[in-house]
């Protein structure tokens, strides 16, 4: 759990563009050390709600703090403390690599003595050493998201916020960038990143908040939030025979109180027979299922869980709020 | 290049530290990508090039005439030296002044919708530098360059100290307005930059007001005259006048006047023309009847006209007070400007300050964090933000 001041803290966050509601009303809670990943399709409002933070938009109600300081009371001193990664940005072209991050180490008021170490050490981090004396505008644009990552961290600040960190990049550099971000916490920095694509971030983020339409649908461990939708898991079963057996297993299926729904799929070559299963229960009742199943002279080859395929939960979380709305 | 690092201090400093640090670090950016590659050099170069084939050019035009006795008739020897020097210098100051005034807005008209256009400038609004002092560093950077060029033209123009005609206190008045010049029109290029999105429209729209400063101002002058003296039925003697203040703003009117000083007494075309802009009605052709150290202008039939005394030195130090306003009224304007939308509240004053503030943008958060309020305790404390839609 959290303890001491939470270095972001949001409540009741609103912004209103218009009648166009961005941000409606998020409540989030990120603890020193955490990486918080913020998931969403894109207009969900992660940018605005991290721009919110990063003290570029101000809230049209709600509250923000970041190490406790209302971000709308002293911007200043919010912006000391963070470092901020937008999603679309560009940099200066005619400048060499150190002066670009010397420039803005003297934005934020480095000492010149600290300067020149502090930019060493940014570009071991980010891979850059010896790009050194080269210009802005020769790096890839891998390299100039890694260069803009090290420009956040010229203030040693408390907390990231990087927006979409990671998009545009190709696998090799994607692969890159997550490495960076391991490295930033084990240096024990709070990082909140965003993307749209939800197992970009599940391994590296201690939190992940589904946002979709300006709310925060789920928030927590990537565990919690598949805890939470275990009671509609989706149940791959996979079974030995031909058709008859097939239409035999799900009858037996559906005569499970527990189950959904039951989708056959046509039997294939090798006689493998694919029953994808609604099933309302947790790892108990998945258990007893399988066993029983069995006893019943099913001859079950496979059985497991489809949710740990994040893009499903994904789904699903934004899908039942489309369900919500429905209702 | 790495210059004035010793302004930057470890801890908090007083905000007009903090804020000229600001502004010199955005100068050394800009002056590091401006004086970089060979293009500052050429354009340096060929601004004085130019400006040595002008003083030239003038001489070899002027030389041969005073010196047979041509069309300025019984000069002594010193006195054609000095008509040579004057008409140097003449052309040298208003050649200066029409480079400097499309130079100088050149160099600002890009510098903030350039950031924009770049999608750069949300990082660099996202430090904690004031939007004040991006802006003055902006301007600076940009003046730093122009005042090198109007500098480094300085020997050009002291050619006219070996033919006289001329004085040192000339050269200095010609500098300031230049210099004056420079700081207006660069601060309407700013301006522009952050007003309109497009470095291509600012610029644009930078040239047009130049025009307007320069040409229009002489056109409504003239037309005002025209309208009104039609209107009287067309009177003799003192009529009413078009407001001499709607010259305050030409930077040419002003060139004029530094330049009217140098004419034989103070009296001559220039100093004429400048007159009647005041309702002043000499009356003269320009010429000047010359006696010994003693000029006095002539009218049409050759009498010497007695006048209270020279007009000259009228302009120049109100039009250059009047730029220095302008490019004071113009900053602050863009610094209001450069502040996207969404974030002007976070600079408008008095907000009120929270009392978690550590000593220093280095500390870290434990120290910060420490002894400090509970979220709860600050968000009592908090007013609501303004709801700003609606």
């Amino acid at each position: 759990m959290i303890t001491g001041t939470p270095v972001i803290e949001t409540r009741g966050l609103v912004k209103r563009y218009g009648d166009h509601l961005a941000v409606a009303g998020i409540d989030l809670v990120v603890g020193r050390g955490e990486i918080y990943g913020l998931v969403g399709p894109n207009g969900a409002g992660k940018t605005t709600t991290m721009k919110i933070l990063a003290t570029l938009l101000s809230p049209s109600a709600g509250e923000a703090y970041v190490t406790g300081i209302p971000v709308d009371a002293d911007p200043l001193e919010v912006r000391r403390r963070i470092g901020y990664m937008p999603d679309f940005y560009g940099v200066y072209d005619d400048l060499k690599v150190w002066e670009y991050l010397d420039f803005f180490a003297r934005c934020y008021g480095v000492p010149a003595n600290r300067r020149a170490t502090m930019i060493g050490e940014l570009l071991t981090i980010v891979g850059l050493e010896e790009k050194r004396n080269a210009y802005v505008e020769a790096l890839s644009r891998g390299m100039r998201q890694r260069l803009c990552l090290a420009h956040t961290l010229v203030h040693d600040p408390a907390l990231l916020i990087l927006d979409e960190p990671a998009s545009g990049l190709d696998p090799r550099a994607r692969v890159e960038m997550r490495e960076i971000l391991r490295e930033l916490r084990a240096m024990g920095k709070t990082v909140l990143v965003s993307s749209h694509i939800l197992p970009e971030l599940a391994e590296m983020c201690t939190g992940v908040g589904i946002i979709d339409r300006g709310r925060l649908l789920r928030s927590g461990s990537i565990h919690e939030i598949e805890q939470s939708l275990r009671a509609t898991a989706l149940l791959r079963i996979e079974i030995l025979g031909d058709e008859a057996a097939r239409i035999a297993a799900a009858e037996w299926l559906r005569t499970d109180s527990r189950v959904g729904d039951v989708l056959e799929a046509a039997p294939d070559g090798g006689g493998v027979i694919r029953l994808e299963v609604a099933f309302d229960g947790n790892t108990d009742a998945q258990a007893d299922v399988l066993r029983t199943m069995i006893e019943a002279g099913h001859r079950v080859v496979g059985f497991n869980q489809a949710t740990s395929d994040l893009e499903e939960i994904f789904l699903k979380v934004t899908g039942q709020t489309d369900e919500e709305a429905a209702a | 290049m790495t210059a004035t690092s010793a302004t930057f201090g470890g801890t908090r400093r007083s905000a007009p530290r903090e804020f000229g640090s600001a502004v010199v670090t955005i100068m050394v950016k800009e002056l590091r990508s401006r004086m970089r590659g060979r293009r500052a050099f050429i354009v340096l170069t060929v601004y004085l090039a130019i400006l040595a084939l002008i003083t030239y050019g003038v001489y070899t035009v002027v030389a041969p005439n005073v010196g047979g006795g041509g069309f300025v008739g019984g000069l002594g020897q010193a006195n054609a030296s000095a008509v040579i020097g004057q008409s140097i210098f003449t052309v040298l100051s208003i050649f200066q002044l029409i480079l400097v005034s499309f130079i100088a807005p050149a160099f600002t008209s890009g510098q903030i919708s350039m950031e924009r256009e770049k999608q750069t400038l949300d990082l660099l609004v996202s430090t904690p530098m004031r939007p004040g002092a991006i802006v003055v560093g902006k301007l600076a950077a940009a003046l730093a360059f122009v005042v090198l060029m109007i500098v480094a033209a300085i020997p050009i123009t002291a050619i006219v100290l070996m033919y006289g005609g001329a004085s040192v206190d000339d050269i200095v008045r010609q500098q300031l307005v230049l210099l004056a010049t420079a700081l207006a029109l660069g601060a309407i290029g700013l301006f522009y930059s952050a007003l309109l999105k497009r470095t291509q429209s600012a610029t644009v729209l930078t040239y047009i007001t130049l025009l307007a400063l320069t040409l229009g101002t002489v056109m409504i002058f003239i037309f005002w005259n025209v309208v009104m003296n039609q209107a009287e039925g067309g009177g003799f003697g003192r009529q009413d006048r078009p407001p001499e203040q709607l010259m305050y703003v030409n930077p040419m009117v002003a060139m004029l006047d530094v330049v009217s000083n140098t004419e034989p007494g103070g009296f001559g075309a220039i100093t004429g023309m400048l007159g009647e802009l005041r309702g002043e009605t000499f009356n003269l052709g320009g010429e000047v009847q010359c006696d010994g150290n003693q000029c006095f202008p002539v009218d049409d039939r050759g009498n010497i006209v007695e006048v209270d005394g020279s007009s000259s030195g009228y302009w120049w130090p109100r039009i250059s007070l009047t730029f220095v306003g302008l490019a004071v009224v113009l900053t602050l304007l863009s610094m209001r400007l450069v502040v996207p939308a969404g974030m002007r509240w976070a600079f408008s004053r008095p907000r009120r300050r929270p009392a978690l503030i550590s000593p220093s943008p280095g500390v870290s958060v434990d120290t910060a964090a420490e002894g400090a309020p509970t979220i709860e305790e600050l968000a009592a404390d908090v007013e609501p933000p303004a709801e700003e839609d609606r």
